[in-house]
């Protein structure tokens, strides 16, 4: 029963909670204990396997860790401050001191999906999860003091007085907001020793900056498709269960949105209001989530009529569990799909929007940097090539994953390919 | 299938109401006054600004509450005109797009000129996009499954996922710059001496000449290229899928079966029959390349709708924002309603009633 969720021609309500019992009869004790059959695995657990199961996809995933490693221990592999330091006969270590809440709290949202990962047998370790993550969040914004910039100059000025006896540095010695000031001539520097994939504009450090910005690409992500999804969700599971009217006038509202280029909406969006993170990762979900509706309404629409859709009604459920207890689930494996296809869609935009010079300022992003290779007034390779190809090998990440995800999910190709 | 069509269009109207209303509001409800946004730009006494601000906020009725602005603004664009209207017919009048914040041009003008650019791209890009992925198509499915066809749909995706703003720089940076490969113009859509060139190339006093056709192409190709390369994916897998439905279809074993070479079976029979999904996408790519045109246009300085929006988006010059995105969206409304339309002339089967 662990697949027949996906078979479209099942009638039966498909229980995706438990996978099914194999057909014991209870009190039917046998005298030697069979061979334990495989655990069941539910849906999900199913579609993750055999998406995972193709080659590509496992590259992808592992493309996709590294970029997670890279964001979540930034201020460890691109850093000016020492990890470690001996200065003046005291051990101390800058950067550990100089972090700023989002690395803490990145730090312990990773430390924390480790533990729910592995802690499989603790009860309730979803809301536990979703508990402790709240209170990581909450405390590191709150009791992680917010430090001046520093005078990143320091320690390299101290390094060559000699003042530093014995130091650990990170892989790559700079922060993605160090302009190297002491430097003379730093700007467009194209790789060196020194500076592995150049200076920008700034005199910032390539690499590190590309390091760095793997935290907005990831987090663009992710929240935009989610915003996306709740959306696409519940817009086209009301049209998809009301029919008629809801739809009619939720079509008309899928079409307005169509009807205006994304880009063009989006790029008026944050023309208009002040530019900020979170502003962006809306409005790219608010943007885009006519896809969803659509394939979530068109599941609904065969969904309905379907016997345990009728009998949850029968049974007196209120709409809310008919809704996203019972139909939903049935209903979310195109939305998981094109929810892959988002994550890059969304990545994607705001590479352009940082393009177009509408992005962050300060914060380092894959697009803005494209954007400092445009306004260069000359062709720099580095600042183009480098960042570029990290926006080109997560996008096409995401989108092998989503095709390795719908071959996997697409109950006509079983069987077939 | 004339009823359809009026239906069709009458159910475009609130759809172009409500796409225009979305896209003024955000621009109204926006922080800041535009009237004073347009004049802080100016270096003036405080008088002069003041004056200013007045003279934007009585001409463009400004001070108004939003929505009456909304209204004023949809009356102008309607080409409804209560009572007699100035092109003598009684109850219509030519649609007023308005009048330019920025430039002292009307908006009319603005977009006759930079609509036929971004149209030009497009126009160019489609058959280049076609003629690519059928071809690809076609040769995936007769090696399905095999090393031909996953290698060519891994390639494809990854020219998918291939930003285009990459793309663009790396073409403009690497074959058009004077210290690398000149084999392209960097920018814009024609030559500075374009003007008094002659339309066909020729022979001239100075050797041979270039001519405005081939100037024109050849300032075209790293553009049209931009805006194609990404849809190869999607086209071409569709051609596949159509490719691969029709190759199990009872007609083609019928074909086979009365010894229609194999060559022919594919290209008169299966071929003719995968176009008709083929030509329905074509009108959903429209709304998608003049989405793409605006980064294409703003890479390589082209003076078309896409970088008219873009520049008009940065200067806050909302009455060109909302007459550009009217303009998208009923050219993506039209587009759509063409495919519709086509895809019940070119397969019988489908009537619309």
């Amino acid at each position: 029963m662990s697949t027949g969720a996906l078979d479209n021609t099942t009638m039966t309500p498909p229980d995706h909670t438990n996978g099914g019992n194999g057909g014991a009869l209870p009190g039917a004790r046998p005298l030697t204990p069979p061979p334990p059959p495989p655990p069941p695995r539910s849906l999900w657990a199913t579609a993750l396997v055999d998406t995972f199961r193709n080659r590509r996809a496992q590259v992808s995933a592992v493309w996709i860790g590294l970029l997670v490693i890279c964001a979540v221990f930034a201020p460890f592999i691109a850093n000016t401050h020492p990890l470690l330091m001996k200065r003046d006969g005291h051990w101390s270590s800058p950067a550990l001191h100089y972090l700023v809440p989002a690395d803490v709290m990145l730090l312990a949202v990773f430390v924390l999906t480790l533990a729910f990962l592995f802690a499989r047998r603790v009860p309730y370790r979803g809301w536990i999860y979703a508990g402790l993550v709240l209170v990581a969040i909450v405390l590191s914004y709150t009791l992680v003091p917010r430090r001046d910039v520093p005078n990143y100059a320091v320690y390299r000025q101290a390094a060559a007085a000699g003042k530093i006896q014995a130091a650990i540095y990170a892989p790559v010695r700079f922060s993605p907001l160090d302009r190297q000031f002491e430097r003379e001539d730093v700007l467009l520097n194209a790789p060196s020793a020194q500076n592995w994939l150049g200076t920008d504009s700034n005199g910032a450090d390539v690499a590190s900056r590309i390091i760095h910005a793997a935290r907005i690409a990831l987090a663009v992500g992710f929240i935009a498709t989610g915003i996306e999804v709740v959306i696409g969700v519940i817009v086209g599971g009301l049209m998809g269960y009301f029919v008629g009217k809801v739809d009619l006038l939720g079509m008309r509202l899928i079409e307005i949105f169509e009807a205006i280029p994304t880009l063009f909406l989006l790029i008026t969006f944050t023309a208009f209001y002040k530019r900020d993170l979170y502003m962006i990762m809306a409005i790219i979900g608010l943007t885009s989530w006519t896809g969803v509706a659509r394939f979530v309404r068109g599941e609904f629409l065969r969904l309905r009529n379907l016997d345990f859709v009728h009998a949850a009604r029968a049974a007196g459920l209120p709409l809310r569990s008919v809704l996203f207890r019972h139909m939903l689930p049935n209903a979310l494996t195109p939305v998981l799909v094109s929810a892959s296809f988002g994550v890059a869609q969304a990545i994607l935009l705001e590479s352009v929007l940082s393009f177009l010079g509408l992005g962050l300022v300060e914060e380092p992003s894959w697009g803005g940097m494209l954007e400092q290779a445009r306004s260069a007034g000359r062709f720099i390779w580095w600042l183009a090539v480098f960042p570029g190809m990290a926006i080109f090998l997560t996008v096409f990440a995401y989108n092998l994953i989503g095709e390795s995800m719908r071959d996997a999910l697409d109950p006509k190709l079983r069987g077939i390919e | 299938m004339l009823s359809y069509i009026i239906r069709r269009l009458l159910l475009a109207i609130p759809t172009l109401i409500g796409m225009t209303a979305v896209v003024f509001f955000i621009m109204a409800l926006s922080p800041g006054r535009p009237s004073a946004i347009l004049a802080a730009g100016l270096q003036l006494k405080p008088q002069e600004r003041e004056a200013l601000k007045r003279y934007y906020d009585e001409r463009y009725g400004l001070d108004k509450p939003i929505v009456v602005q909304y209204f004023r603004w949809m009356k102008k664009i309607s080409p409804i005109q209560i009572g007699p209207g100035p092109l003598g017919w009684p109850w219509f009048k030519a649609p007023d797009l308005g009048h330019s914040m920025i430039r002292d041009r009307r908006v009319s003008d603005l977009i006759k000129e930079s609509l036929p650019v971004t149209l030009l791209l497009d126009v160019m890009a489609l058959p280049l996009i076609y003629s690519t992925s059928i071809w690809l198509g076609l040769k995936a499915a007769r090696h399905r499954g095999e090393i031909v066809d996953v290698g060519m749909g891994t390639v494809l995706l990854a020219l998918w996922s291939f930003p285009v703003i990459l793309a663009g720089l790396l073409l403009q940076g690497y074959l058009a710059n004077k210290d690398m490969l000149y084999w392209f113009p960097p920018a814009e859509l024609h030559d500075m001496q374009a003007g008094g060139m002659t339309f066909l190339p020729h022979h001239g006093a100075a050797g041979w000449e270039r001519g405005w056709l081939v100037d024109t192409a050849w300032h075209l190709v790293l553009p049209v290229i931009c805006l194609a390369y990404g849809q190869f994916a999607f086209v071409s897998k569709l051609s596949r899928g159509a490719v691969l439905e029709n190759i199990g279809a009872d007609y083609v074993r019928t074909a086979r079966a009365k010894g229609v070479g194999e060559r022919s079976v594919l290209y008169r029979h299966v071929f003719r029959n995968s176009l008709i999904p083929l030509i329905t996408f074509a009108a959903q790519l429209l709304p998608a390349l003049i989405g793409g045109s605006i980064v294409v246009e703003t890479i390589f300085s082209v003076s078309g709708m896409g970088k008219l929006g873009i520049d008009s988006i940065f200067y806050k010059d909302s009455e060109v924002v909302l007459a550009i995105a009217l303009v998208a969206g009923i050219l993506g409304l039209i587009a759509n309603l063409a495919g519709d339309i086509l895809y019940a002339v070119v397969d019988p089967r489908v009537a619309y009633d």
